[in-house]
Order: structure tokens, then sequence, then C-alpha cells
């Protein structure tokens, strides 16, 4: 079982990475981590979801989205948060599922995609890919967030 | 497949952004100091804008079905903050156009489709 708290550094705990630090095409460290039918029922949880909404042919499966939840800890482990961060946007797609009565093992991967000032905002973009070990691509997602600094 | 708008209003409370940061690590002052917040422009603390991406997959979810999981495709731009106090009404159009809006602005856009 992997907690996303286990695994993310938390804002405020080191140094934080500043706009200036980013490097464009920069890729994060693989990021190993293991989704548990506890932390499924968490994530339904938090969000309010309805397992209705989850079932193929007759088998719970998980939102695909309960990824999520580890995405910013793939990004955070190359450049720690810095406190004040707005998220300002997400493209999602989902390619295979999360059963929600199995352990899924998954590697998140990714890299910066871009980086600009705008009315004196800071914006960092980039992509994440979560993967079964096997290579199975489960969930993609470009981000983009601004920071203070 | 429904092509009707799908909606639904989940009133907005501190507790729920904890929560969410408990599950997902986020240590963000953003989310729980509200004079941190306030000093920033905002109304009060901000919701994550990953719960309120889970609230509009959950409604794509029961659109799509099994497709979501295999080819759904969502992009999203939170255009305003939601903070505690706010109901927020949670809705997916007919052509997969999907939006967040609570009493006071229109806080997220955006489509949830198949690919």
């Amino acid at each position: 079982m992997t907690r996303p708290s286990d695994i993310k550094p938390r804002e405020g705990d080191q140094p934080a990475a500043l706009y200036k630090d980013w490097v464009v095409g920069a890729k994060f460290p693989p990021l190993p981590f293991t989704i548990t039918p506890d932390v499924v029922d968490e994530y339904i949880s938090v969000v309010d979801a309805d397992r209705a909404n989850y079932v193929i042919d007759g088998r719970q499966a998980a939102p695909p989205n309960v990824v999520l939840v580890y995405m910013m800890a793939v990004m955070y482990r190359l450049y720690p948060p810095q406190q004040g961060g707005i998220m300002i946007g997400n493209t999602i797609e989902f390619h295979n599922p999360i059963w929600a009565d199995e352990e899924t093992e998954v590697i998140g991967s990714g890299q910066v995609t871009e980086k600009f000032e705008k009315k004196g905002r800071k914006y960092i973009c980039y992509d994440v890919e979560f993967k079964r070990p096997d290579g199975t691509l489960l969930v993609s997602c470009n981000h983009t967030s601004a920071f203070p600094e | 497949m429904t092509q009707e708008t799908l909606r639904r209003t989940i009133p907005q409370t501190q507790k729920m952004f904890d929560d969410y940061g408990v599950l997902n690590g986020d240590n963000d002052i953003i989310h729980y100091d509200d004079q941190f917040a306030k000093d920033r422009g905002f109304r009060g603390t901000l919701g994550h804008g990953l719960m309120y991406t889970g609230y509009v997959c959950d409604l794509a979810a029961k659109r799509y079905g099994t497709d979501w999981h295999y080819r759904g495709r969502l992009t999203v731009k939170y255009v305003r903050g939601v903070c505690p106090g706010d109901d927020l009404e949670v809705r997916i159009e007919g052509d997969g156009t999907v939006a967040c809006q609570s009493q006071f602005d229109t806080t997220l856009v955006g489509s949830a489709k198949l690919a």
C-alpha cells in the first residue's frame, strides 16, 4: 500500500524549487507506488463518487482518476513544492481500468513541457504518465500550475 | 447513452478540503489557512482542484460507462476558487461540456468526451 502522503514531499518541509529552477524537458524520476483497495475506498469517499458508475462487466473498477492523488508527487520529487501554488488546468486521458478489488502496481513518470510568465504569474506545465510495470498505459495527464515565486 | 444534462450540487466544507488533503498529502496552506488565502485575494481557503476534477469525472463515468475507462478524455480549467460554504453545482451537458458553478461564480470549465 502506498499512500500519496508516503511519497509526496510536503510543502514547507524542504527548500522549494522556484520558477527559475524549472527546466523545460527535464524528466521526473520514475515513481513506483501501489494503489490498494483501501486507497480506492478513501478516494471514493473524498470525491463523493458513486461506485455504481464504475462497474465494468460486473466487476467493480476504481474511478480511474484515483491516480491523480499521486500526480503531483511525481513532479515534486524533482522540484520540491512551494506554498501558494494554484492549479490552473489539466488534460487527462484514461486508457485502461484500475480495479477496486486488487492491488495495482503503478509507475509514474513525466517531464516538464513548458514554462512561461503572464500577467505577473509564473506558470509551469508538465506531463505525467501512469503505467503498470508491464508498460500498460493507465492514465496520461498534462498539467498546468501557477506559483508565486 | 443519455444526452440529457447530468448535474449534482455538493456543498463545500473545510472538512472536505482537509480529508482530501489527508489522502493526497497536500500541505499547501492555501487549502487550510484562511488568513493566508485571504491575504492572497481569495474569499477563504481554496478547495483542491483535483477534488473538483473527481466530481466531474464521476458524472462523466456515469454518462460514458465502460468507455470512460478506455478512452475518456477530460480537459478542465480552474477559473475561480471554491471556498467553504460554497454550494457547488457540477454538471455535464449532452455535448460533453462540463462546468462547476458556485453561488458566486463559475469555478471550472472544460469538456469530458470520448477520444
